[in-house]
């Protein structure tokens, strides 16, 4: 049994007892009456002492009685609640989270995967004969450890097997699966009865979660009954310190000088101060302080849970601080990491790794026909730059422009030129497009204004795409749906700048050149942003973008789960993958050049072997806001509808508020009939 | 207390004329009475024959027996004397309780055995005790002193104390003559009664025992929690009234009327008990006339 409002209880207890006790004592002033002995008074007193060993309980039962009343009274004013074993029902889905935020240990260093492991095996034994469960397990992706089944051994031998991942927490892909096979159970059972197809669309679903769900919200059920869902919100803890973006850039001027940054940022109630370390390839650099402000409201008393900023979305002021380590020397390929040195809640957040490649210029080939102003820019540019002509690349043998299936150069630019010849690599088109599948060019764009942008793409960042005006035309330019429009036109197919990515190249599109030809045969400036101060920046920005992976920043890391395309050595036929747990994956690579790999559920750095320089390590990043926001939610919104999470075990929790009442009265009944007797002698 | 007629009302007094006290021990008095006495006298009772010797009144020389016999006997008469009647009464505060008042309806009493008394000439003693005896009147014998009886009985205070051993005590020791005793009490004397009785025992008197108790003593009405104060010596028991308490002490109440009876019963003297709310005249004529103090 537990209370909502226990502070009531005490207030209560307090105000009413101690003034029911001083005034039965001032009742018990006893109205004097003159006898004219005592003689047989006193003797029946001690008689009824001595016969009756309830005596000093009877005279004061009155007093007991109106301190059970007080007591009942102040015990319900508490809003007790008593955890009351529920008949489950005939269906069963238990839906567990494996996200990074089940891993915060709570009490007896249990995680809360382990508690809601616990749990759902508790709602297992809690099954009658006839019932049957799923367990569906989930993380980005939702897994099934179990169809449905009535062995209850194996049931709990399938959620004992459910592992922890550092991975975000995505419920749409689990209830999909739960209507799936709610559907099938259509069919049969392993006992050989059918059920019909009501009885599974009314499964109850148990989602056992501490409600970090990334898409709560997204979650739209067609068949299951989600206004039966019961949530067994887990854990309980909030204090979290997190980093929650890490970025490494060598300087554009001295390449063997790093920069590292990274945010962190507090989700507990109270202020932290926390060191920052930084490390290389696991050698210590350096160590920052970093303050931080509480990033959640204090609860407003020991009963409610902290209200944090999940609706606002903005962290609390001074919650959030940049941590930079500047002019670090680190030439060499290796790996930067930053350490949180702290015992929060979650510790996957509180390290971020970063693969930092060798320090090297970014090597350019631009082809141009006649652009003096773009050969003039580029040049002053800190690149290797090699400048051919379309007719010279074109003509150009294999090997000068690859390295067996890959471009020789980090960034190839085409000015007016479309082709189809690319080896692996990042090209920006100028006024051009790739000759690839599911990218036509069908015609010119005129008259019309740009619509749309992102500026907050890293190309357009330190873009004024309002200042840029084509004087002419720009290119009608249809791609595949995969692409991404950072500048759009008007009408259909009006995709100004576009960003392709396929089959490890990187294709920017830019749909208007940078000169056009007039009626004379002159070249004229098709746009006068090449005047413009932002043009030299977007430049830039985009040989870093498209070089990254490169030279100048540190290769991208990945979220925990997703996928990542490997190049192996040629002639490999197995890869050995080192993951951050210790343990390896073997990979056949059945003569592929590159495999995939998605086993990258955990935090950390994965070492491959044999690898290919600059793409034998993957560093995974939990850098996730939702998770790191360990804070259980109390209250749940599927789709639109609220629901309430409850903590107790496979029970539900039941008001006993009216039972206490309806025990008062009946005291009261008592109280009003032990008075009566009393009196009436 | 000064109003005789709250006492004795003069047609209830009219038939105690016809009443007299009856001893089941015949005693020696004083004065020549209205009674046989043990003594040989003059009266016209003839009680035994003995030997004439030298000097003895020869009017009583039975001259039958000399024709007969040739010898003289002496005929011997009882002589008729007065009877002592001592009558203790309790005027201890414990008496000034009741509807109807018990310290006046035993001084009824004392009244009437006494009217009765000195109706028929007996020597009769009034003695009221609190915690001790505390005044006394002596030897009053014949109707004439019946208004003097009456203003002593009336006029007796309550005191606080009660004490009937001292009292009998006291009474034993002033007072040698035997005769009858008539203890009228509420007999509620945390010292005990026994001891008390035990020294009027040790006298050889006729001992008649008179226990008055009020209706709200026999049946009490309180409620509550309640402090019941002693008016007697202050003593306070502190009571919340149940009906098990209730019970309980009547249960004890009867004990000690039966204990008192049983205590009398044995050595022989007599016992009357009498609640308050019982009419007095009826008590006199009807009980008393029944356990034999008068006929």
């Amino acid at each position: 049994m537990n209370f909502l409002t226990p502070g009531t209880i005490a207030l209560a207890g307090a105000l009413t007892i101690p003034p029911l006790v001083a005034l039965y004592f001032l009742k018990l002033k006893r109205q004097k009456y003159a006898i004219s002995s005592t003689l047989l008074w006193k003797k029946a007193i001690e008689d009824l002492h001595v016969n009756s060993p309830f005596q000093r309980l009877r005279t004061s039962l009155l007093l007991l009685l109106q301190l059970l009343v007080l007591a009942l009274a102040a015990l319900a004013l508490g809003h007790p609640m008593m955890a009351i074993e529920r008949d489950r029902e005939k269906s069963l889905i238990l839906i567990i989270d494996q996200s990074a935020s089940m891993a915060v240990a709570e009490e007896n260093q249990l995680t809360r995967l382990d508690l809601a492991k616990r749990e759902a095996k508790r709602v297992v034994d809690s099954m009658d004969e006839n019932s049957r469960a799923m367990v569906i397990a989930f993380c980005d992706r939702a897994t099934v450890p179990s169809s449905y089944d009535n062995d209850k051994d194996a049931l709990k031998r399938k959620i004992d097997s459910i592992e922890q991942t550092d991975s975000t927490s995505m419920l749409s892909e689990a209830i999909n699966l739960a209507e799936a096979y709610s559907q099938n159970i259509i069919i049969g059972t392993s006992s050989g009865n059918d059920v019909a197809p009501e009885a599974s669309a009314s499964a109850t679903v148990m989602l056992f979660t501490d409600g970090r769900v990334a898409d709560a919200n997204d979650v739209s059920p067609q068949r299951l009954d989600l206004t039966n869902m019961e949530i067994v919100r887990i854990g309980s803890r909030s204090d979290n310190v997190g980093i929650i973006t890490m970025d490494a850039l060598r300087n554009y001027e001295r390449p063997e000088m790093l920069q590292v940054f990274a945010t962190a940022r507090n989700f507990s109630d109270k202020p932290v101060t926390i060191d920052a370390t930084l490390y290389f390839d696991g050698e210590h650099m350096d160590v920052q302080t970093v303050e931080l402000a509480p990033g959640m409201i204090p609860a407003a008393d020991d009963d409610s849970t902290p209200s944090d900023d999940d609706n606002a979305g903005v962290p609390l002021p001074g919650s959030v601080a940049s941590i930079a380590f500047d002019e670090i020397e680190f030439a060499s390929a290796g790996v930067a990491e930053i350490r949180l040195n702290t015992q929060d809640a979650l510790r996957a957040d509180d390290k971020a790794f970063a693969i930092i490649p060798p320090s090297r210029r970014v090597n350019l080939l631009l082809v141009v026909d006649d652009n003096r102003k773009l050969v003039d820019l580029l040049s002053i540019l800190n690149i290797d730059l090699t400048i051919m002509s379309p007719d010279e690349y074109e003509n150009a043998p294999d090997d000068v422009l690859a390295d067996g299936s890959r471009s020789r150069f980090d960034v190839v630019m085409f000015d007016n030129h479309s082709t189809d010849r690319l080896p692996t690599g990042n090209y920006f088109f100028w006024g051009g497009a790739p000759i690839i599948d599911g990218v036509a060019e069908t015609g010119l764009v005129r008259d019309e204004v740009f619509i749309d942008w992102d500026d907050t793409h890293p190309i357009l960042r330190h873009t004024d795409v309002s200042a840029i005006e084509i004087f002419d035309h720009w290119k009608r330019i249809n791609l595949p749906p995969e692409a991404i429009i950072l500048i759009e036109g008007s009408s259909e197919h009006s995709n100004v700048l576009s960003l392709l990515s396929r089959d490890g190249s990187q294709f920017l599109i830019c749909a208007f050149g940078l000169l056009a030809t007039d009626d004379q045969g002159e070249s004229v400036l098709n746009t006068a942003w090449m005047l413009h101060w932002s043009f030299p920046l977007f430049t830039v920005d985009t040989i870093d973008f498209l070089a990254s992976t490169l030279s100048a920043k540190a290769l991208s890391s990945l979220r925990p789960g997703q996928p990542q395309m490997v190049p192996i050595p040629p002639n490999t036929d197995t890869v050995i993958v080192l993951r951050p747990d210790g343990k390896q994956d073997r990979l056949p690579t059945a003569g592929a050049q590159k495999i995939t790999y998605a086993r990258t559920r955990r935090v950390g750095i994965y070492t491959i072997s044999p690898g290919v320089e600059g793409g034998d390590r993957i560093a995974v990043n939990l850098l996730d806001v939702n998770e790191s926001r360990v804070n259980p939610k109390t209250t749940f919104e599927i789709g639109s509808s609220p629901i309430a999470t409850t903590t107790g075990e496979n029970l539900v929790d039941e008001p006993l508020w009216p039972w206490l009442v309806l025990g008062l009265l009946v005291i009261c009944l008592i109280e009003w009939i032990v008075y009566n007797r009393r009196v009436f002698v | 207390m000064n109003n005789d007629t709250a006492l004795l009302e003069p047609d209830f007094l009219n038939k105690l004329n016809r009443l007299e006290l009856v001893s089941k021990k015949v005693f020696a008095g004083k004065l020549r009475g209205e009674r046989r006495s043990k003594r040989r006298g003059e009266s016209v009772e003839f009680a035994d024959y003995r030997n004439y010797t030298v000097g003895d009144d020869l009017r009583f020389l039975d001259w039958n027996i000399y024709a007969r016999l040739d010898r003289l006997f002496l005929k011997l008469f009882l002589e008729e004397e007065d009877l002592m009647v001592s009558i203790i009464f309790d005027t201890s505060k414990s008496m000034d309780y009741g509807q109807p008042h018990k310290g006046i309806y035993a001084r009824q009493v004392a009244a009437a055995i006494a009217y009765i008394g000195l109706v028929n000439q007996d020597r009769v003693s009034l003695y009221p005790f609190a915690d001790g005896i505390v005044d006394e009147m002596k030897g009053l014998r014949g109707k004439r002193t019946t208004p003097r009886m009456l203003d002593f009985v009336s006029r007796c205070d309550y005191r606080p104390a009660s004490d009937l051993t001292t009292a009998c005590k006291q009474y034993a020791i002033r007072h040698p003559q035997r005769g009858i005793v008539i203890v009228i009490s509420d007999f509620f004397d945390k010292g005990g009664f026994e001891a008390g009785l035990r020294f009027l025992l040790g006298r050889d008197l006729d001992i008649y025992v008179i226990h008055v108790l009020s209706p709200q003593e026999t049946e009490p009405t309180v409620t509550g929690d309640l402090q019941l104060a002693d008016i007697e010596d202050e003593d306070v028991a502190e009571v919340t009234i149940s009906r098990a308490l209730i019970n309980r002490y009547k249960h004890n109440l009867e004990a000690y009327c039966a204990h008192v009876r049983d205590y009398c019963t044995r050595r022989g003297i007599a016992h009357l008990f009498t609640t308050t709310d019982v009419p007095f005249d009826q008590l006199i004529l009807n009980y008393l006339r029944r356990r034999g103090l008068v006929r």
